[in-house]
């Protein structure tokens, strides 16, 4: 079988799984359908995602541990469909070479094409970033005097930055100047117009 | 009104009649700022030919008039001068005197840039990369930015080291967010340098 989303190999039950979708009628697949996409969307609501699939077995009168694993088997096409970046198009081609009809086939890949921006940022946002800064928080201030000097007035700039270093997050504590603040305004002005030079 | 410097201090001082030069004495002055040595003691007891205990007292002395002058911001003549005693010998003070009237401004700028603080920003290095895939998207075309930032710990713990960097990741949307935050401290700033 040739498909777009994976170079897999891919068990006979997939096939399977994917006819058995056929049998369902028009409104049903597209309850069925809408649950899958609010999952994809929501990646992390598992419990909700199992919950809702019990419901609809229920409804429809079905088993619900058949169903959970036949929504596992069509997991596989969206979730491929976003690694290599497929268009509604070919991820239609992919339904119908595993055996769904056309209708439905064209319903799941509108769906798809409607989602796309959203679940392709859901992607990339995802990519691992190292030491990724979380967030910053600052304060300035003006010393008034040290143990050395009674009376002085510089302004002080004092930085916090929160990265995030595998499961926990760091703090780290920096103090500047007022040039080295320029300097540093300047610096990131100049990264952000580089990078807007990409896009 | 500035606390008086106690007498004592301005006896020893006098020790400085026995020194062979005004440069002598400008040297003697300057380097007991930085504080007490044993190293320093010895050769101002061998410049003045006194005894090392006298010229460790006559070491500390000045330290303490020269750090008074830094502390009370004392700039004018009139008021280094009014710190002496009455009986204390007039070209001796007026060299004095002068000698840290010379020596303050450097000494300000040393105290302040030695402050306590937290670790000061030292460099800023950036680079901007493009991400071309990962394992969730295989084919991505995303722009990433990486900055440096190295630190020196004026006050560093003891066995640890004074310099440190660390390397932070941004997205585009945190790059954007640092320079909001930026450009509201930038008008902040300017708020204050405006009263």
């Amino acid at each position: 079988m040739q498909l777009h989303f994976t170079k897999d190999v891919l068990s006979d039950s997939v096939s399977t799984d994917f006819q058995n979708l056929n049998k369902l009628n028009e409104q049903q697949f597209l309850r069925l359908i809408e649950i899958l996409f609010q999952f994809l969307l929501e990646p992390k609501e598992t419990e909700r995602f199992m919950q809702q699939l019990g419901e609809f077995a229920g409804e429809h009168g079905m088993s619900a541990g058949p169903l959970r694993s036949l929504m596992k088997s069509v997991l596989l096409v969206p979730q491929g469909a976003l690694k290599k970046n497929l268009t509604s198009e070919q991820i239609k081609e992919d339904l119908v070479t595993l055996g769904l009809n056309q209708d439905k086939a064209a319903h799941f890949s509108q769906q798809w094409g409607e989602h796309y921006a959203a679940l392709s940022s859901l992607a990339v946002g995802q990519t691992l970033m190292v030491n990724q800064l979380v967030d910053m928080e600052w304060k300035f201030g003006v010393t008034v005097g040290t143990s050395e000097v009674q009376k002085v007035g510089n302004i002080f700039l004092q930085l916090k930055l929160v990265v995030r270093k595998g499961n926990s997050t760091e703090n780290v504590y920096m103090e500047l100047t007022l040039p080295q603040f320029y300097n540093f305004l300047h610096e990131m002005e100049r990264a952000k117009a580089s990078m807007e030079c990409f896009s | 009104m500035a606390a008086a410097v106690s007498s004592e201090h301005f006896d020893n001082l006098q020790l400085l009649l026995k020194a062979p030069s005004k440069d002598a004495v400008r040297d003697v002055c300057v380097q007991s700022h930085r504080g007490p040595s044993r190293r320093l003691a010895d050769t101002t007891a061998a410049t003045l030919s006194i005894p090392t205990a006298q010229a460790a007292q006559l070491v500390q002395s000045l330290h303490v008039v020269s750090h008074h002058v830094l502390f009370y911001n004392l700039v004018s003549p009139e008021q280094i001068l009014q710190l002496f005693p009455d009986s204390f010998h007039s070209s001796l003070k007026n060299l004095i005197t002068k000698i840290l009237l010379e020596n303050s401004p450097t000494w300000r700028t040393e105290a302040l840039s030695d402050q306590i603080s937290l670790p000061q920003l030292k460099d800023l290095d950036w680079r901007v990369d493009m991400v071309t895939g990962s394992d969730s998207v295989s084919r991505m075309s995303v722009p990433t930015c990486l900055v440096q930032l190295t630190m020196e710990d004026p006050c560093p713990a003891a066995g640890g080291e004074a310099l440190s960097a660390v390397t932070v990741e941004l997205s585009r949307e945190s790059l954007d967010t640092i320079l909001d935050g930026l450009g509201r401290i930038r008008d902040q700033l300017s708020v204050v340098a405006g009263k």
